[in-house]
């Protein structure tokens, strides 16, 4: 549970810097934002499992 | 048949001799060394907040996690996580200076979230970079 507290918080940090950096409009920046942290999290989950898997 | 004749070189010359002026220079610099700081100088208290703010939080937290700084000690491999660490400005200058936060100590070290920790740190610099490239821009005119 820690670890994925952690994980949402880097991807939340990460996502209001790249929001802001990359877009300009409030809007388009907020959707961004909400983009990228959602794809921070989905794909952290999803390297998370498949290295659960893996034997070595 | 239509054919435009464009002269790109002069559209070329006209580009390359654009320069950055000397404030844009100074609010990158400003926001390199505090973070936030190049955009409160230019009002935008908003972004100041939320770029500041995630960088200095980013920073707390890795601290907090246990993790500590990097610097060059001979090792190459040191070196691009202490350019990372450098990022942000007086929060890597000041424990350099007081010599605090720069050695693996056996506890912290043990803290499940260490690792966390020392990425943390290196993360917050980087993101350091981008807000300061940002307060650039916008002093410069390049951005809204």
């Amino acid at each position: 549970m820690r670890h994925f507290l952690v994980m949402t918080a880097f991807a939340g940090l990460a996502a209001v810097v790249f929001g802001i950096v990359a877009k300009d409009s409030k809007r388009e920046q907020f959707v961004y934002g909400l983009k990228v942290f959602a794809e921070f999290l989905v794909i952290g989950l999803v390297l998370g499992w498949i290295l659960y898997f893996l034997p070595f | 048949m239509i054919f435009l004749e464009v002269d790109l070189s002069q559209e070329d010359n006209e580009h390359s001799h654009e320069t950055a002026p000397a404030k844009a220079w100074l609010m990158g610099a400003a926001g390199w060394f505090v973070p936030g700081l190049g955009h409160m100088l230019q009002g935008r208290w908003g972004r100041a907040l939320l770029l500041g703010g995630a960088v200095w939080v980013c920073f707390l937290l890795g601290f907090y996690m246990g993790g500590h700084l990097f610097q060059y000690d001979g090792s190459l491999l040191r070196l691009p996580p202490m350019i990372g660490n450098l990022g942000t400005g007086l929060l890597y200058i000041v424990p350099w200076y007081l010599g605090y936060g720069f050695t693996d100590d056996v506890q912290r070290a043990a803290l499940p979230t260490f690792e966390f920790g020392w990425t943390f740190l290196i993360v917050a610099g980087l993101l350091n970079y981008l807000s300061m490239l940002d307060a650039f821009d916008i002093a410069a005119g390049r951005k809204s």
